[in-house]
């Protein structure tokens, strides 16, 4: 219970280790969590600490393990897969598309699906091929999922927590680009964050900016250059990416009248258009000026060497600050 | 001497199996190239060399199994190499088995996993968390639309009393201000002190209420109008009531209208419409000591001569007692200037978009005129017609101004 200075991937493994050991139902499994630790150390120390029937090692077989979450969610327990790389994660689709987000729906609230898919996704890590991509959007389109994105050691922490104790399937993406980017005083006490809220990180009036993931950094630092000259920038992490808490933005909205938004996935169908979308509904006449969108490109992910360029920049974001604010 | 140990590859594996070495004890290499295939449980991976300098021993043959974090190679590094850049250094100098390889852009070509940045800062942020209930802040709602169409006409949409729903700004909102900007309500006398009816010489001003309307009905109009201006004059030698010449102006021109309806009417250049009414409603340009007003006196056409003389003088009581309201002063189908009284006989009068005709009286004098059979001398009153020539022919403005000077060149 005590207070650290850690990382979001410790602030990762804080949290399942305090639901490991507080909640008998809690199970982790995956693909090297057990003996290994995880690829990025999410689950180091936690089957020595809970046993292998508690943190279990399966075979490379992510529809496998999504399946079998599903089926021990259904019968009672609270299963936390761990998915290596986003890039692994479709062969769950069918799993959380067909059956996850469906089951509470399909036994008319007989059984629900309290399950957590965890993902490492994002870019900037010089990863190879199919390492890279945010794919946020396709399970922001299933009904019955909710897609929850931390940005911070805390948000990891709380966020996490809250998803494992949600009743309902969870797509809980870790921005694996900010893993071990910073820490942060996170106290271990098992305290959840609310889910299906933004949090605003930085309030200020003139425009405001809604990103997510990694990219709350580049938007932070943005929003800092943006100060220099007088620019008073409301940053917003939407941190559940489905279903969206579109009232604090529209809030946000109505009080600055100008909204950039930043996300490192593809334009096109990219959950930022769904934001535009419901401004464009509910917060037209707040606008003062066109929503902007910095997004990745609608190509294929670079490799390591041109990723950055891919990727939403501090100066790219703030040239879509001054072109909303022209 | 430096000594290079096996990197943790990235899958957080223990260790890996040595495949093959691409050097040998004793050579040169530079920092990039190839140096040793290793075999994780994951892939076959090719680890470059950290560093420039000679190769002086291989802790490892093919076959064998390195545990991260074990000494792999030992270099004698080159004079210099390993300053400067950042991507030089490092990775033989990690003793930690868990830290992965520094950032750099080749020891990333050789890792499955890549490489996340690790910082030391310590983030501090006061995030709260939102779903609050919203709250109505009173600020200015307008479409996008409507915003882009005052920005472009130069309103402050803070002075607009929205009328839609939500209290939202509309177009029409837009409108309404901007045809009461044109010819504003003078107000109650008490209500506002009287503008000084004259500038005092080497002082400046800024526009206000009237005047301003004006800046803004005239600079539209010169933006938007083909202007063209005919002139004439109507000879009333034989009128009886020789003062009445208000009433019989305006009875001349819905005579102008009956002999050429295109003059009364709006032109809509968006859609190119030029639309004829059949009422006339006669805008009255007058000159009062807050400036020029342009009150209406409606429906002329259905007036007798009595009738509109009825009219003109409630007018002018209005006008004095500044009681004329906004809604009297909109809406007019076509516009009198009489100018004439201190001074000037024509003019090129501009009408107000989108009505399309204005007509200008000047100042009455004496004319000496040729008449069968020798000369006279007969009163008569300047004409000015302003019509827009994009909507009009100079055959229609002149049928129409034929029509007003047979009508005011009646004796009665």
């Amino acid at each position: 219970m005590g207070m650290a200075d850690v990382t979001l991937i410790d602030a990762v493994t804080m949290a399942l280790a305090w639901e490991l050991e507080h909640d008998p139902r809690v199970v982790v499994l995956g693909e090297d969590v057990g003996v290994n630790g995880g690829v990025f150390r999410a689950t180091a120390g936690l089957q020595a600490r809970f046993g292998a029937e508690r943190v279990m090692d399966t075979p490379l077989a992510e529809g496998m393990i999504a399946g079998v979450s599903i089926g021990m969610a259904a019968q009672g327990m609270r299963p936390v897969a761990e998915i290596q790389f986003m890039g692994f994660i479709y062969p769950t689709v069918d799993q959380m598309i067909n059956h996850a987000g469906r089951l509470r729906n399909r036994t008319r609230g007989r059984l629900a699906c309290p399950m957590v898919l965890r993902a490492p996704f994002g870019g900037g890590i010089h990863a190879p091929e199919h390492h890279s991509e945010s794919t946020e959007a396709i399970f922001a389109h299933m009904p019955g999922v909710r897609v929850v994105i931390p940005s911070s050691p805390a948000r990891a922490y709380g966020l996490l927590l809250a998803a494992i104790r949600d009743p309902d399937p969870v797509v809980f993406l870790e921005p694996k680009r900010i893993y071990r980017l910073n820490r942060q005083s996170v106290e271990d006490n098992g305290k959840a964050l609310p889910l299906d809220v933004c949090y605003i990180l930085r309030e200020g009036e003139d425009i405001t900016l809604v990103t997510w993931g990694a990219m709350t950094y580049e938007t932070l630092k943005a929003a800092d250059r943006m100060a220099k000259s007088g620019v008073s920038c409301e940053v917003i992490d939407l941190a559940t990416i489905s279903p969206i808490d579109y009232d604090t933005i529209l809030e946000s909205v109505e009080k600055t009248g100008r909204l950039v938004i930043i996300h490192e996935a593809a334009r096109t169908g990219g959950v930022g258009a769904e934001v535009a979308a419901i401004v464009s509904e509910r917060g037209l006449y707040d606008l003062q000026a066109p929503i902007r969108r910095v997004t990745g490109y609608d190509v294929v992910m670079p490799l390591f060497r041109r990723e950055m360029d891919y990727m939403p920049s501090v100066a790219k974001i703030v040239d879509a600050i001054q072109e909303t604010l022209d | 001497m430096t000594t290079f140990k096996l990197p943790d590859l990235g899958e957080g594996l223990p260790e890996a199996e040595i495949v093959a070495w691409h050097v040998a004890e004793g050579d040169t290499v530079k920092v990039d190239d190839l140096l040793v295939s290793v075999e994780t449980a994951k892939a076959v991976v090719e680890v470059p060399s950290p560093l420039s300098g000679v190769v002086r021993k291989l802790h490892a043959a093919p076959g064998d199994i390195v545990q991260t974090g074990a000494p792999l190679v030992d270099f004698e590094e080159a004079a210099g190499a390993g300053t400067g850049d950042a991507r030089q250094r490092a990775p033989a100098e990690r003793p930690a088995p868990e830290a992965p390889p520094e950032e750099t852009a080749r020891a990333d070509a050789g890792s499955v996993v890549g490489s996340v940045q690790s910082g030391g800062e310590i983030l501090e942020e006061t995030a709260i968390a939102g779903g609050r209930r919203r709250r109505e802040r009173g600020r200015i709602k307008a479409a996008p639309a409507v915003r882009a169409q005052a920005k472009r006409l130069g309103i402050d949409l803070a002075q607009i009393e929205p009328s839609g729903r939500n209290g939202q700004i509309t177009a029409a909102d837009l409108g309404a201000f901007q045809e009461r900007a044109r010819r504003p309500a003078p107000r109650p006398a008490a209500a506002r002190p009287a503008a000084p009816r004259s500038v005092t010489a080497g002082e400046s001003r800024t526009l206000r209420g009237p005047h301003r309307a004006m800046a803004q009905s005239m600079t539209r109009s010169r933006d938007e109008v083909a202007l063209c201006t005919i002139f004439d004059d109507a000879d009333i030698h034989e009128w009886v009531d020789k003062r009445d010449f208000t009433a019989r102006i305006l009875r001349a021109m819905v005579a102008g209208c009956a002999a050429e309806p295109a003059l009364n009417g709006f032109f809509d250049p968006e859609t190119l419409t030029h639309k004829m009414e059949s009422r006339v409603d006669i805008a009255l340009a007058v000159d009062t000591e807050q400036g020029l007003i342009v009150p209406v006196i409606r429906n002329v056409e259905q007036m007798n001569l009595d009738e509109i003389r009825g009219a003109v003088g409630r007018l002018k009581e209005a006008t004095r007692n500044r009681t004329v309201t906004p809604e009297e002063m909109v809406n007019y189908t076509i516009t009198l200037s009489n100018f004439g009284m201190l001074a000037g006989r024509y003019a090129t009068p501009l009408m107000v978009p989108p009505t399309v005709a204005i007509l200008g009286t000047g100042k009455l004098q004496h004319d000496v005129i040729a008449v069968m059979g020798g000369i006279e001398v007969h009163r008569r009153i300047p004409l000015s017609l302003s019509f827009d020539h994009r909507c009009i022919s100079g055959g229609e403005a002149c049928r129409f101004l034929a029509g007003v000077i047979a009508d005011l060149e009646k004796p009665r």
